[in-house]
């Protein structure tokens, strides 16, 4: 039994984090229609700023990930700006062509610029854990988990009462209304990918607690928060958590009970299955 | 300008004429430059270069009284496994090199190699060392590391002669071809040396997630874990391992990233006390026709790339030199005599004794090694080397 809480543990606190790596990418999917490829290259570059930030200036990771935010957000507001509004209403193959070469662009550059060689954010506290009722919860994963719930929570809030994040839904729903009503959709959609920039960044600087930074980690994660986007439901932000935990969970059980070969195989099957049963996604966008 | 930019073209154009004129033999090889595995392959790459000039540096390779250059040509594969075989058939249809280097990993040595079996042109490899690759009666590919089944028999023997002598036996291991190897051989040896092989778990090749399989291995309590899969994945399970709080009774080991530099500094004091093992150490016993000793070879590897070679980058300049002496044994460059002289060789290097059996892989003790105040410390050979540090102390007591 204590076997089965361990482990039902492990895969709550991971899929905190999973869920907090698909709510960028679910949100720009979801406002602006872009599957943005390069989301896992996001990730893996706020994973180096936060790494850079531990490494040189000593700052804890947890309090380095607001300024690693800030800084991807205003990378991905300027990229959305000056690159991706000229073709965020044309095909998706367009945007899903410039988003994979932006991808193989970061991931390179981050090689050239970082080397292959893996980092690991080390705070002192990274090994250490409590124990709850004979489950073990490391302090690292327990409080990626929260900031993650707490990141979900801010874009409900922000989504759900702030001017900006009702237009940003406005845009979403019906473009010629927002407009009408005076929304400049450029800069919503600047906006939009600029917090979903953030969020990636969120996620990396977490991961690399966890886990290990390497450029090539955002190919994985990408597909991973791909499956929970839709999941979850793409701009709704307590959906995508949600998807997130059943995606940790479902992983974690198939290591218990299947052996983890078969990780990959749950974790899109659940996505074929999701896709065939309810169109809408699991939470529900209806 | 433009006048600087046709000579410029012109001496490109005058190059790359030079380097196909017959005073050069060429070995082409398509490794992991880019790319999840670029930290692993950058060995070969570099380990190749290295070689290659330090022969041309001693007079080349002389073929029935004339003496020709080695070259190089390497292409990058991405750490993509398809795009590695399509880059072995050009470098021997439109490159056209002489013979073929291999690539960094098992399952990329399985298929490139069958590229140079169907051309019938030799393969040295010094990346793959699953015995999948040796056991398909190809005549055209030798390996110069040593087979995969054998990784953890120097282990399990050292294990036999430590106190208190462990039990329980937790294995862990990845879905690729070169791990399955090992699992394999090491379900045999525990079998034999009368170990109890509690807990025998495979995980998907590229997971970064272990917790639950160290819970698991957590609630059958054992004394070892023995570790099989890459270096990423390694680092992620000893990180993970601390902060779940699991440790085995006794000790861990894990057939890959022990040595490496990378090993330590992403590990930091974390890494203290883990097993590994390796063929090749860099010591002044080892002799070499070309670089003197492997102490010597170490230095130049450090001071033109400015990181420690590991048994990796050994294995791929052994490589370069069973070629060399190859070649000149064979009095020809046609692939087939080369092929026979290869089956023959026998010589001293830098990396061991280069000698291939008859399914053309070669034969090198493991040493045991383990991590001491981070330094790489040989442990066990046949005998002790050092007293390793053991057993291995749970992370909250250290």
């Amino acid at each position: 039994m204590t076997l089965f809480g361990q482990i039902l543990a492990n895969g709550i606190l991971l899929g905190g984090l999973y869920g907090l790596m698909a709510l960028g990418m679910g949100l720009v999917w979801g406002v602006l229609n872009i599957v943005n490829l390069a989301h896992g290259a996001f990730i893996m570059l706020g994973g180096y700023a936060v790494y850079f930030l531990f490494t040189l200036a000593g700052i804890d990771p947890f309090l380095a990930l607001p300024i690693a935010m800030v800084g991807m957000f205003c990378f991905g507001y300027l990229l959305q700006m000056f690159v991706l509004n000229f073709i965020v209403r044309s095909a998706l193959l367009n945007t899903l062509l410039i988003t994979f070469g932006f991808d193989v662009v970061f991931v390179y550059l981050a090689q050239l610029l970082f080397t292959a060689d893996f980092r690991t954010i080390n705070p002192t506290y990274s090994g250490s854990s409590v124990d709850l009722a004979g489950v073990t919860i490391p302090y690292s994963t327990a409080g990626a988990f929260l900031v993650a719930i707490l990141l979900a929570g801010a874009l409900y809030v922000f989504l759900d009462q702030t001017r900006t994040g009702r237009a940003i839904r406005a845009t979403a729903q019906n473009l010629t209304a927002a407009r009408l009503y005076g929304v400049n959709p450029r800069r919503i959609y600047a906006l939009t990918f600029g917090v979903g920039a953030a969020l990636a960044g969120a996620a990396g600087g977490l991961f690399g607690v966890v886990s290990q930074i390497t450029p090539y980690i955002g190919i994985t994660l990408t597909a991973k928060s791909f499956v929970i986007a839709i999941l979850g439901g793409l701009d709704k932000p307590l959906g995508v958590i949600v998807g997130g935990l059943v995606l940790g969970i479902a992983e974690a059980m198939t290591d218990l009970y299947l052996g983890s070969t078969f990780k990959d195989i749950i974790s899109f099957g659940l996505l074929v299955l999701i896709l065939v049963a309810r169109p809408a996604q699991l939470v529900g966008r209806a | 300008m433009r006048q600087t930019m046709i000579a410029l073209a012109i001496a490109a154009l005058a190059g790359s004429a030079q380097a196909q004129n017959g005073d050069t033999i060429t070995l082409g090889a398509s490794v992991q430059l880019t790319g999840r595995l670029a930290n692993t392959g950058r060995y070969y790459g570099d380990g190749y270069a290295l070689a290659i000039e330090q022969v041309n540096k001693k007079g080349g390779v002389s073929v029935g009284g004339k003496k020709y250059k080695l070259a190089l040509q390497i292409l990058d594969n991405q750490s993509d496994v398809n795009l590695s075989v399509r880059q072995y058939t050009q470098l021997l249809s439109e490159n056209k090199v002489n013979f073929l280097l291999g690539p960094f990993a098992s399952d990329f040595a399985l298929s490139d190699s069958a590229v140079a079996e169907k051309n019938e042109v030799p393969m040295v490899q010094g990346g793959g060392a699953s015995t999948q690759i040796f056991s398909r009666g190809f005549k055209y590919v030798f390996g110069t590391l040593p087979p995969a089944d054998d990784y953890f028999s120097s282990t399990i023997q050292m294990l036999q002669k430590l106190d208190p002598k462990p039990k329980k036996f937790v294995l862990i291991a990845a879905d690729d071809s070169f791990d399955v190897s090992v699992a394999k051989g090491t379900r045999k040896l525990l079998k034999e040396a009368g170990f109890d092989l509690v807990l025998d778990k495979e995980f998907r090749e590229n997971n970064s997630e272990f917790s639950s399989l160290l819970s698991l291995a957590k609630s059958v309590n054992p004394d070892v874990i023995l570790w099989a899969g890459h270096e990423t994945e390694a680092l992620n399970f000893i990180r993970q391992a601390k902060s779940l709080g699991v440790t085995p009774k006794m000790m861990y080991s894990f057939t890959v990233g022990v040595p490496t530099a990378d090993f330590r500094s992403g590990l930091g004091k974390d890494a203290e006390y883990t097993f590994g093992m390796t063929p090749w150490l860099p010591s002044a016993s080892l002799k070499d026709d070309y670089f003197g000793d492997a102490e010597q070879f170490n230095k130049m590897y450090v001071e033109r790339f400015k990181y420690p070679p590991d048994y990796h980058a050994a294995s791929a300049a052994a490589d370069i030199e069973a070629f060399a002496k190859a070649i000149s044994a064979a009095g020809s460059i046609e692939p087939k005599k080369v092929r026979d002289a290869l089956a023959k060789v026998d010589f001293p290097s830098l990396y061991g004794r280069v000698k291939f059996a008859e399914n053309g892989q070669i034969h090198l003790p493991q040493t045991v090694i383990q991590i001491q105040e981070n330094k790489v410390v040989p442990v066990f050979a046949d005998d002790f080397l050092h007293k390793p540090r053991y057993p291995m102390p749970a992370w909250n007591k250290r």
